[in-house]
């Protein structure tokens, strides 16, 4: 009756092991053909994601490193400049002193040495006024007299003028 | 009209029907046309792969890229069934089975398959009922059913073997679970001998289940379409042709569907018995600790 329903069914041995053989073909060359290289592939393919991670990683911890890095220099550049230019600023304020304290210097000794200038001038022509008055008062004092002067007179004259003139 | 169960009908004997002797092709003998078919697929199948596997690039071209997302889903799901150990070894087997039962139930949906063949008709080209078609669907014959099953059983049996070894699968099926002891100890060895006996008897069961589950679904899928075809052959020519290409098209949609669902749930029963029987005490343990 077994084998009544299976021959019903359509079972038959010689197309039964045609089908098994058939089904085992397309398994080995699926296998060994298709999915051994892909998946290895897929293998291949999900460990060079992960070698990329990794060095993305690596890439963005160095930049992180780097940027740090860059502003700690930017930090001691920037805090060197600063001291730079303070020093600078320092310097140029004790040069500006220091020149100001010597132009002034310079100045009190322009001005005392015009100072002594005009006093020298001023004695110069203060002595000549004296004795060009001296030489005028005795030139003065012959003619209204009509006396010759001798030198001695002329010398009091002229001493006495210059003592009133001084005065 | 509905279909005999079995639409086998060898090359000679379709040839001998038609004036060719069967002596002239004595190597064709066991060339069906559900084998025919399964040539066909085999075929096809082949061409796919080696179109994808041929110039494989780290950046998948087309056919590469196509083959890679059908095996790369396939591999997970198997692993996330039978994990990560059993995977590398089951994972060929199972994806076979998916694809070749996939592609095998579409293909029986092709026009022609079971309408072209030899049969009474007024006219050449032109018959009143296909009586030996010329293409079947693979997986409407028993024989590559109960075929592939018995791979299945065979690659199930070397697996459990390789896995847990004769006494492991022994002390797994008839052991006593529960650690009792003294006289309750005995009974429960007892009842645990007789419900591995229920165990054995429906391990040797799934040799009928799997065949007949994805044999029925198919043959029944086919024989809906061959019936919703012809069911207004009677009513004159231009409303035997509108009804044969009206009234199968959304079964069409439905096998389509039942295809890739028997194909799966085929390939997951599968995985799911290796799974069973595979599994050691120690993941057992691990598992219930999580």
């Amino acid at each position: 009756m077994h084998v009544v329903l299976a021959a019903q069914f359509g079972l038959a041995g010689g197309n039964l092991i045609a089908q098994i053989a058939i089904f085992l073909i397309v398994y080995k060359i699926l296998e060994k053909k298709a999915f051994g290289p892909i998946i290895a592939m897929l293998e291949q393919r999900k460990q060079r994601i992960a070698e990329g991670e990794a060095k993305l990683e690596k890439i963005a911890t160095d930049l992180a490193a780097a940027e740090a890095n860059a502003q700690a220099i930017l930090n001691k550049a920037n805090d060197s400049a600063a001291r730079m230019v303070k020093e600078a600023d320092d310097s140029a304020k004790a040069l500006k002193e220091t020149r100001a304290q010597e132009a002034i210097h310079e100045a009190s000794q322009i001005l005392a040495k015009a100072r002594e200038a005009a006093q020298l001038e001023k004695e110069q022509l203060s002595s000549q006024l004296k004795q060009e008055f001296g030489r005028m008062v005795s030139d003065a004092t012959a003619r209204v007299t009509g006396k010759v002067l001798n030198s001695d007179d002329q010398s009091r004259i002229n001493q006495e003028t210059a003592a009133q003139v001084s005065a | 009209m509905s279909l005999p169960f079995s639409h086998s009908v060898s090359l000679p004997f379709m040839l001998a029907a038609h004036g060719v002797s069967p002596e002239a092709m004595p190597l064709a003998g066991f060339i069906t046309n559900s084998i025919f078919v399964a040539l066909i697929v085999m075929g096809l199948i082949m061409w796919v792969s080696t179109k994808a596997t041929t110039g494989m690039t780290l950046v998948p071209h087309k056919w590469q890229n196509f083959f890679e997302l059908i095996i790369e889903f396939l591999y997970n799901q198997v692993e996330g069934i039978v994990g990560k150990k059993v995977a590398p070894t089951a994972f060929p087997l199972l994806a076979t089975l998916f694809i070749f039962i996939l592609v095998s139930n579409w293909f029986g949906l092709l026009p022609g398959v079971g309408t072209i063949g030899w049969g009474e008709g007024p006219g050449m080209f032109t018959l009143t009922e296909v009586e030996t078609p010329l293409f079947r669907p693979v997986t409407a014959d028993i024989n590559a059913t109960l075929g592939m099953t018995l791979v299945v059983f065979g690659f199930w049996i070397y697996l459990t073997l390789r896995e847990v070894g004769v006494m492991g699968f022994l002390k797994h099926t008839f052991g006593a679970k529960g650690g009792l002891t003294g006289i309750m100890g005995l009974v429960m060895a007892v009842i645990f001998f007789l419900v591995g006996l229920i165990e054995v008897f429906s391990i040797l069961l799934r040799n009928l289940t799997l065949p007949m589950r994805l044999y029925g679904n198919v043959y029944a899928g086919e024989n809906v379409l061959h019936t919703m075809s012809s069911m207004l052959a009677d009513k004159g020519p231009l409303v035997s042709f509108l009804g044969a290409v009206a009234l199968p098209l959304p079964f069409y949609f439905m096998e389509l569907l039942v295809g890739i669902l028997q194909a799966m749930v085929f390939t997951l029963l599968t995985a799911v018995y290796i799974k069973l029987s595979t599994e050691h005490g120690d993941e057992h343990g691990e598992e219930h600790h999580h």
